[in-house]
């Protein structure tokens, strides 16, 4: 059935390799970006402030009401003529690549579902955390990253990992742009060697299982950020039992 | 360049090609709705089945449809299918031999696997008391299904296809890869006449929102259609805190006459 020769298929697996490594780097670099900033926008925008309310409401609706395709290719297409308004005779200067038109596309777009997470999960905390917080005159910062942050992860982790596999679909739009990545060189391959069964098919489970071995390093996550309300229910059944 | 991104001469004269290629991405949304749902019932009964066999065979198939990327299942179909040569023969090739067809096998068999784990999810919801009941009543077991069980999965369910409708009409801007002139496809002929890089995709970014937010409010309204019998129970136990907010909202849309 196949007409490779085991050279050939060597060298197709070095490229598909070496794209899967652009893949995973991409898709790392957006979701790092992504989650900062959606974190950051989720803990802003909690402000009651009616003009951050509405910039919020404008940005998040937009971007989870158009194609990741489309935001890709405005950046890609658009973006050195964004940078020349922004910075001026400097902006022109740099040359917007593949890479950095997904990863700022993919961060820009996901940051809204992220913190629309975000959002959520600091409304369903206690409102007894912040006043405890606050009568305990814990300072602000250390209030967010030690009290509030850890508690908003732990309810937003389901969510999250939502969003974690649904852009791990979507990284593969970015080779529409030219980005020479899994996609691009397992069609290049499928494509020189006649064979396009094997090669897609095998890196879609590349995706698939990429994405169940991190579903299982989510599980784990899971139990860590958990830890603290574990100890709580087994300390008081010790207690019941002693 | 002008200060403002977008040429409206420009928007103007190229509505009714986007108008279009709106029209296309409308049926390469609606077609594979239907087909995806009506696939995914079996799908799920075999994924629900007591068998072995047939739960195994759902279950892959739900993993790989729903853990490949649209663009490799798009190209898997297009041009992976064309390998095969008793399909190439067969009575089938009518729609797998154009882009059009393929895209919606394509997309097809996604939203397949996607609907499968939300029907499946929705069923699961409905609480087992229920059907036990219907079935003490000597209801047959299609009639709890039709009757019983799909109606109260439909409403637990509606978010979750909500979500799934919404994101798959934004996954449909892919098909431009195989030659459909869908919106996408025509923003991007647009930009490559005529290389400006912001009217055409902000056009049809327009145009993908409003259709987003169309389908959004037709949601919103089906689900307070699906719930306006809820508005009298609220009434009876009005004296217990309510727990969601979609329902304290429902309460003072429907106004309840006695």
């Amino acid at each position: 059935m196949t007409n490779l020769s085991p050279a050939d298929l060597a060298g197709y697996l070095r490229q598909l390799g070496e794209g899967a490594l652009i893949t995973l780097e991409l898709f790392l670099a957006s979701f790092a970006f992504a989650f900062v900033f959606g974190v950051l926008i989720g803990v802003v925008t909690l402000s009651r402030n009616r003009l951050v309310q509405a910039a919020w409401r404008v940005y998040a609706s937009i971007f989870m009401g158009v194609p990741t395709l489309l935001v890709i290719f405005l950046v890609f297409y658009g973006g050195s003529a964004m940078l020349m308004t922004v910075l001026g005779e400097l902006g022109s200067e740099i040359d917007i690549s593949p890479f950095g038109a997904g990863v700022t596309a993919l961060a820009v777009v996901y940051a809204a579902y992220i913190a629309e997470l975000v959002r959520g999960a600091i409304e369903n905390l206690p409102k007894g955390q912040f006043e405890g917080a606050r009568a305990l005159a814990i300072p602000p910062i250390i209030m967010w990253g030690k009290v509030i942050l850890p508690q908003v992860m732990r309810l937003a982790l389901p969510g999250l990992v939502n969003v974690w596999s649904f852009m791990l679909k979507e990284t593969p739009l970015v080779s529409l742009a030219g980005l020479q990545d899994l996609v691009a060189a397992s069609k290049i391959a499928a494509g020189a060697t006649k064979e396009p069964f094997i090669f897609f098919i095998a890196t879609a489970l590349v995706f698939i299982a990429f994405s169940a071995a991190t579903l299982k390093l989510a599980t784990i996550l899971e139990i860590r950020l958990d830890r603290g309300l574990r100890r709580e229910p087994n300390a008081r059944t010790a207690r019941a039992d002693a | 360049m002008n200060r403002l991104p977008i040429d409206p001469a420009l928007a103007w004269e190229s509505l009714p090609a986007l108008l279009d290629g709106l029209k296309v991405t409308m049926i390469i949304t609606a077609i594979p709705l239907v087909l995806g749902l009506a696939l995914a019932f079996p799908i799920c009964f075999a994924r629900m089945s007591e068998r072995r066999l047939p739960a195994l065979l759902a279950e892959i198939f739900v993993v790989f449809f729903r853990g490949a990327p649209l663009l490799i299942l798009l190209y898997l179909v297009y041009y992976g299918l064309g390998q095969i040569a008793a399909l190439r023969e067969g009575p089938f090739w009518i729609l797998f031999g154009s882009p059009f067809g393929c895209a919606i096998v394509a997309l097809a068999l996604n939203h397949a696997a996607y609907m499968t784990e939300v029907l499946r999810g929705s069923l699961m919801a409905v609480p087992g008391g229920i059907v036990e009941a219907s079935e003490a009543l000597g209801i047959s077991r299609r009639n709890i299904f039709i009757w019983v069980r799909m109606p109260l999965a439909i409403r637990y369910g509606l978010k979750a296809y909500q979500n799934e409708v919404i994101s798959f009409i934004k996954g449909t801007a892919i098909v431009s890869v195989v030659t459909i002139t869908d919106l996408t496809a025509v923003a991007n002929t647009i930009f490559e006449q005529t290389y400006d890089p912001f009217t055409p995709i902000l056009c049809a970014a327009a145009f993908y929102w409003a259709f987003v937010n169309l389908i959004r409010v037709g949601f919103t309204l089906w689900g307070r259609w699906l719930n306006r019998h809820n508005a009298e129970i609220v009434e009876v136990t009005v004296a217990a805190p309510v727990r969601g907010t979609a329902l304290r909202r429902l309460a003072g849309l429907v106004k309840v006459t006695p």
